[in-house]
Parts: C-alpha cells; sequence; structure tokens
C-alpha cells in the first residue's frame, strides 16, 4: 500500500491566493506554469484547477504573441540564456 | 466605449528622439479614432524572447484606452501599415471582472509613472529604501532614461 500515496496531495495555488485576473506582462509569475522549455505544464503535473490553467493558457499564449515568452526554446538558446530572462 | 490594452513594440534601430515620435504618433491614431487614452505605461528596451524581423531587443510601450469596438479594426490597420512597429498586442476587457482588472492595471500604471517622475527629480532618495526596490530599479531605470528626451 505504499504506492497509494506516493505523491504530495495536489491543489491548485491560484485558487489559494484567489487570483481572479491573470496579467501577461508579469512574466515572472507564469513562471510556475511553464516548463523548463516555456512549454504549457500540464494540470495533472501542477494540480491548477480548470478554471485557472483555462485563464494561464490563454495568458501565456498572448505572453508569447507579446514577445515576452518564447514560443520554442532551441538546444543552443537552452545553453546560452538560462531561465533568467523571465524577471 | 470599450476598454482596451495595446502593447506596442516598436524598432530599436531607432534614435530615443524617432521612439518617443513613434509612440506619439501611434498614441494619435488612437485619439485620432475617438479612443480616450487611460494611461500609458512604458517597459522600455527590453530583450525579445525571439528575434522578431531580425532584432533582438525591442522598445515595449503599453496604452490603456476605452474606444467604441467599431474603431478597432481601423487602429490595427493603421498598426500594420506602421514599418516602425515589430509588434502590436491588443487585448480586450469586456466582463465586470476584466474591466475592474483593467482599472487596477490603470492605477498601476499612473503610480509607476509618478514613482519614475518623483525618482528623476531626487534620485538619491530612491537608493536608500531596501529589499523591495532590490527588483523595481532594473524596471525603473530605463522610463526615467526614455523620459528625459521627451521632456526636452
Amino acid at each position: 500500500m505504499s504506492e497509494k500515496r506516493k505523491y504530495k496531495k495536489r491543489y491548485c495555488k491560484y485558487c489559494e491566493a484567489k487570483v481572479d485576473f491573470m496579467d501577461y506582462k508579469e512574466v515572472g509569475a507564469l513562471r510556475f506554469s511553464l516548463s523548463e522549455r516555456y512549454k504549457i505544464m500540464p494540470r495533472r503535473l501542477t494540480g491548477n484547477c480548470k478554471r485557472h490553467q483555462d485563464m494561464i493558457s490563454i495568458v501565456i499564449k498572448r505572453a508569447r504573441a507579446a514577445a515576452l515568452v518564447p514560443y520554442t526554446v532551441t538546444r543552443k538558446a537552452v545553453v546560452t540564456q538560462p531561465f533568467e530572462n523571465l524577471r | 466605449m470599450r476598454k482596451y490594452e495595446n502593447l506596442v513594440i516598436v524598432k530599436p534601430t531607432l534614435t530615443a528622439e524617432e521612439i518617443q515620435a513613434s509612440v506619439k504618433a501611434i498614441e494619435e491614431v488612437i485619439t485620432s479614432n475617438g479612443g480616450e487614452i487611460a494611461t500609458t505605461d512604458t517597459m522600455g528596451m527590453r530583450k525579445l524572447a525571439y528575434p522578431i524581423e531580425k532584432n533582438e531587443r525591442g522598445y515595449f510601450h503599453v496604452i490603456y484606452y476605452s474606444v467604441a469596438p467599431a474603431s478597432i479594426t481601423e487602429i490595427e490597420r493603421r498598426f500594420r501599415l506602421n514599418e516602425e512597429l515589430l509588434r502590436f498586442v491588443t487585448i480586450k476587457y469586456d466582463t465586470n471582472r476584466e474591466v475592474k482588472a483593467w482599472n487596477d492595471l490603470v492605477e498601476k500604471a499612473n503610480k509607476k509613472a509618478a514613482m519614475s517622475a518623483k525618482a528623476a527629480e531626487t534620485p538619491a532618495a530612491t537608493e536608500t529604501p531596501v529589499v523591495e526596490e532590490a527588483a523595481a530599479p532594473v524596471v525603473e531605470e530605463a522610463p526615467v532614461a526614455e523620459a528625459t528626451p521627451a521632456a526636452e
């Protein structure tokens, strides 16, 4: 039965913080839902609720269009610029 | 009248005066189409997440305004004709919650503008506050540097 609860129980961090609106210009706040390669993290890994996942995915896509967050990261870019450009 | 927000990225190859002039021209496009600019927020010269038209950097400027929804197509058409613009992002704030967020953002931008104006007057005073300010000067230094040519 040790397999039963292997990971901590997940909860929506945005619900806890009572986030009602996300701003696409605050790039640092988006980091939680982005992978190392700037992919949008799935709900099953972050524990976000459906409502906030929908919000964050829209906001991340806006930030990508505004060139605040990259669409893709090539191998070269991964090496030369770590996560630091998101302040 | 509906609330909107536009983020525009101006080409980095222009000089500071030319950037100010083109930002002014962009705001002129909005006002001439019946828009009322609530406030503007200068994010300054930033590194782009990916190169646009072979430019690695860009001058970010955010404009909060309200305008009749029908005028947006014309405003965007004018933006597309403008070759000094690398990119623009138009965000609509429609629902009650979004309008509330828009008001908060406008207030925040106003506060930031007031802060940077104060920082320009007394540069020594802003250096004394500690931890919270550590992140802020990076953002604020750029607006101050760009704000001075506008004053001249």
